[in-house]
């Protein structure tokens, strides 16, 4: 190597070098006068510099603070840091008191939650196999005859050829057509306007909102499954929807509608669904009854429950909190109450779990580089040091969170930031596209983001759901420090560890038992039929322990019942059906998934029979499930849900409580009366 | 009495003595970075409130290097801001800062300001920006690696090629012959 290329030359000449690295220059110089004149060079060069800087430094006249900004810095001087407590103080005996007795009860609640995980024992869960045997006479021949479909040969005698199981693996599934329909290519041309998005939708009342942003949300319509079998989506496990609009509830105002996600107030209630056995990471359970708002239809709940995983048992995680702490936080229902939830969050890591902290506002910063959990104090002092002040700048701060999430990355472990924010990015429309496009990269790296919104007034809901989701993580709202313990403690299993990504669900309409169909709620969700085997389509995730709820109002064939919106093509045939649509079965659901680590998915298939239940012969999770679901589209003023009054929803409700743990359901009763009163 | 418990009036005193100080080269450091002056003096203002903010012991040993560092994290949040296209990434810097020649290298080149900006405006930004940092401002390797969020080794390496650029020019027209 030449001298001039060792930039080791230029340091020992200006003064920088120490060590070996010195004995070593100073070695070549004694021996080398061509390194010794370069030094010098670079000596004489680095004087002159410094000389024409100075220069251009002092000659620069206007380069200082107008005289205003400088009063307001001196004044902002003369008032002495705002209230903080100093960094590296002493926790006094007092204080230790409270720290331990905070953990000592949080401790508890911690304990029984994970030591309760209840599950319907098999007799009381709903079994599809049990309502498949007890069918009753809408039997598959009845329906085909009542409806006329099918003038092929049919096979009239339908044993089902297969014994399945409740969750079946399918490893050989790879097609996204409908089992109860020829391949696509042999079905005739279906004729036009079947789709039918532009018969709802724009109903919802535009209401004026102080800042909050909420994305339009336009209610899935009902489908002719003979027209279109498939109904595809991602699963989410979001429900911040539901806590943002009990907020508002509480705070007397009625939610505008395009807050409420009804699938996120479903899901936001833990369900009793049997957690899977063997491999599978999950468990998946149907469950068929009259549909409540209008008994002539079917409501199939369709269950996911996540396996498990005891608080012992939990990987290791290496979490990088990135806090808001932009001006606009500055409110005792933001602030402050991040800080507690954090702490709260803190004392439930254990010592093999790590804790970076990095703040955002005008500039963002690392206030904690990533600290074990062994040493809690430390991490719950510079949370307690927060304070809020300047303008927000998430995106450099995200960089800043998952740069430090990547040098501390555990391997086959929990990496995870957890954004807390009012989410006032205070940034533009193309860097938001930017933002999601670096959270959605970063998830492929293993680091996902979950995100906690806070505060109201601000509050940026779409867009913090958006980020949450390309981060293959969860997004919750956090109104009080209750919630903040249910999301942040009880469900600590599921909010830190991934055990399926990309979950997406396809659900087959077997046309001969099913008129019509829609998904209740997951309006973002909705997929295109492809993206239903396209590995590299996004998709939900399921924690650990966590429950996933989906609802769809069937419309049954063989009645004389008009599919809500549709009036069905005069041009349109019957399309051919195989003979597994003559089984009897009145739906296939579909998954896939991918292993937190794994890039390929995995299906998983369950076939239903509906067993003709009414509704109050369906489980309390299935009912409890309808009754949220159905104050959600009053909420949002939907024509879905019939002639269902607060009132039904209420009774259903109550009737429906089952244990509650917690008492989330008890609290929703109340939130219904809220609506009730606000009416 | 510790750092932590001395009166209010010694950090105001102190924080006053800081502004006197560092006002004329942070602002000149943020002109360069966004392009005017008005942009940068908010930029350094902020840099002073937040100054107001810190604990006067976990600043003080490395005044300098903070308020530079935090001078270039306002700076360019405010460039970044204000560009809808800067990518999300480690990539930010360069682009904030090589995309766009600092308008006032023109105005210098015109006045005449002197032989040594001239020559250093020819310079990548990058490299302009550590050897202000160094010569201008004083700061050792260490220090600018911490402000530009750069290791050492890559301070020193962006040191050492901007001074082989500029070595031998500066001296006049002599040495170059």
């Amino acid at each position: 190597m030449k001298f001039t290329d060792d930039p080791r030359l230029t340091a020992y000449a200006l003064g920088e070098l120490e060590g070996t690295d010195r004995v070593e220059v100073e070695t070549l110089l004694e021996s080398e006068p061509a390194a010794r004149a370069f030094v010098d060079d670079v000596r004489r060069t680095a004087a002159e510099l410094e000389a024409g800087l100075k220069g251009e430094l002092t000659k620069a006249g206007d380069a200082r603070l107008l005289p205003a900004q400088r009063s307001a810095v001196e004044r902002a001087a003369a008032a002495g840091p705002a209230k903080k407590l100093p960094r590296k103080r002493s926790v006094g005996a007092r204080e230790w008191l409270g720290i331990a007795f905070a953990a000592t009860l949080l401790g508890v609640v911690g304990t029984a939650y994970f030591g309760r995980q209840r599950y319907a024992s098999p007799d009381e869960s709903t079994s599809i196999l049990a309502n498949r045997d007890s069918a009753p006479a809408r039997g598959p021949a009845g329906s085909l005859q009542g409806m006329g479909y099918a003038s092929t040969v049919l096979p009239t005698a339908t044993a089902l050829p297969k014994s399945k199981s409740v969750v079946g693996n399918a490893p050989t599934l790879g097609r996204t057509t409908s089992r109860y329909h020829p391949p696509v290519d042999s079905i005739p041309a279906l004729g036009y306007g079947t789709k039918v998005d532009e018969f709802f939708g724009d109903s919802e009342n535009e209401q004026e909102l102080s800042r909050e942003a909420y994305e339009r949300i336009y209610e899935n319509p009902f489908f002719l499954a003979a027209v279109e079998q498939l109904s595809t989506f991602s699963i989410d496990v979001d429900t911040a929807s539901y806590t943002n609009v009990r907020r508002m509830l509480v705070g007397g105002s009625m939610p505008p509608p395009d807050a409420v996600r009804v699938e996120e107030f479903v899901n936001y209630f833990q369900y009793g669904y049997e957690p899977p056995e063997g491999k599978v990471p999950f468990s998946v359970s149907v469950e068929v009854g009259a549909a409540p708002w209008n008994p002539e239809h079917r409501l199939v709940r369709v269950g996911l429950k996540g396996r498990p995983v005891d608080a012992s048992e939990r990987k290791p995680a290496n979490l990088v909190f990135l806090l808001d702490v932009s001006g606009s936080m500055d409110n005792p229902n933001k602030l402050p109450l991040l800080k507690r939830s954090m702490q709260m969050l803190v004392q439930h890591l254990g010592a093999g779990d790590r804790v970076a902290i990095a703040v955002y506002a005008g500039a963002s910063g690392l206030v904690l580089p990533s600290t074990s959990c062994e040493y809690p104090l430390e991490i719950l002092q510079s949370l307690e040091d927060l304070r809020a002040g300047g303008s927000t700048n998430g995106g450099a701060g995200i960089e800043l969170a998952y740069k430090v999430a990547q040098e501390n990355f555990i391997e086959g472990g929990i990496n995870r930031v957890i954004l807390a924010t009012d989410g006032d990015f205070n940034v533009g429309t193309t860097s938001d596209a930017d933002l999601e496009r670096l959270i959605e990269q970063k998830a492929k790296t293993g680091v996902f983001l979950s995100v906690l919104g806070f505060g109201m007034g601000n509050y940026q809901d779409a867009k913090l759901e958006k980020l949450s989701g390309r981060g293959n993580g969860h997004f919750a709202y956090i109104d009080s420090l209750l919630e903040a313990k249910k999301v942040l403690v009880e469900e600590l299993g599921a909010t830190l560890e991934t055990i399926a990504k990309d979950v997406k669900i396809q659900v087959d309409f077997n046309p001969v038992e099913v008129k019509g169909y829609r998904l209740i709620g997951y309006e973002n969700r909705v997929l295109e039929h492809q993206d239903f085997l396209d590995d590299t389509k996004d998709a939900g995730e399921i924690g650990a322990g966590h429950t996933v709820t989906a609802l769809y109002e069937v419309v049954p064939a063989g009645g004389n019942l008009d599919v809500p919106g549709i009036e069905p093509s005069k041009y349109v045939q019957p399309a051919e059906v195989s003979s597994e649509a003559l089984e009897g079965e009145l739906l296939t659901v579909r998954l896939r998934y991918k292993l937190p680590q794994a890039d390929t998915s995995e299906p998983l298939e369950v076939s239903v029979v509906d067993g003709g239940a009414n509704f109050f012969e369906l489980g309390e999770d299935t009912r409890f499930a309808a009754s949220v679901a159905a104050f959600g589209m009053i909420l949002r003023s939907s024509k879905n849900v019939g002639e269902a009054t607060l009132e039904d929803v209420r009774r259903w409700a109550v009737e429906s409580l089952g244990e509650d743990e917690g008492g989330y359901r008890e609290q929703f009763l109340k939130l219904v009366d809220r609506a009730i009163e606000k009416r | 009495m510790t750092e932590s418990e001395r009166p209010i009036d010694d950090s105001a005193a102190w924080i006053r003595a800081a502004l006197t100080q560092y006002e004329r080269p942070l602002t000149a450091y943020a002109t360069r970075i966004l392009g005017d002056v008005e942009r940068a003096r908010d930029a350094v203002q902020e840099t002073f409130l937040r100054l107001c903010n810190q604990e006067r012991a976990s600043v003080e040993n490395h005044l300098s290097e903070w308020l530079f560092r935090v001078c270039r994290n306002q700076a360019l949040d405010v460039q970044r801001k204000e560009s809808w296209m800067t990518p999300m990434n480690e990539d930010r810097e360069r682009v904030a800062l090589d995309t766009a020649p600092p308008p006032t290298a023109a105005i210098e080149a015109r006045e005449n300001l002197s032989h040594v900006l001239g020559m250093m405006s020819g310079l990548p930004a990058k490299q302009q920006e550590v050897l202000r940092l160094k010569f201008q401002h004083g700061l050792s390797y260490k220090e600018i690696s911490r402000v530009m969020d750069e290791s050492i080794g890559n301070v020193g390496w962006l040191i050492h090629v901007g001074i082989k650029n500029l070595r031998g020019k500066l001296a006049g027209e002599g040495a170059e012959a």
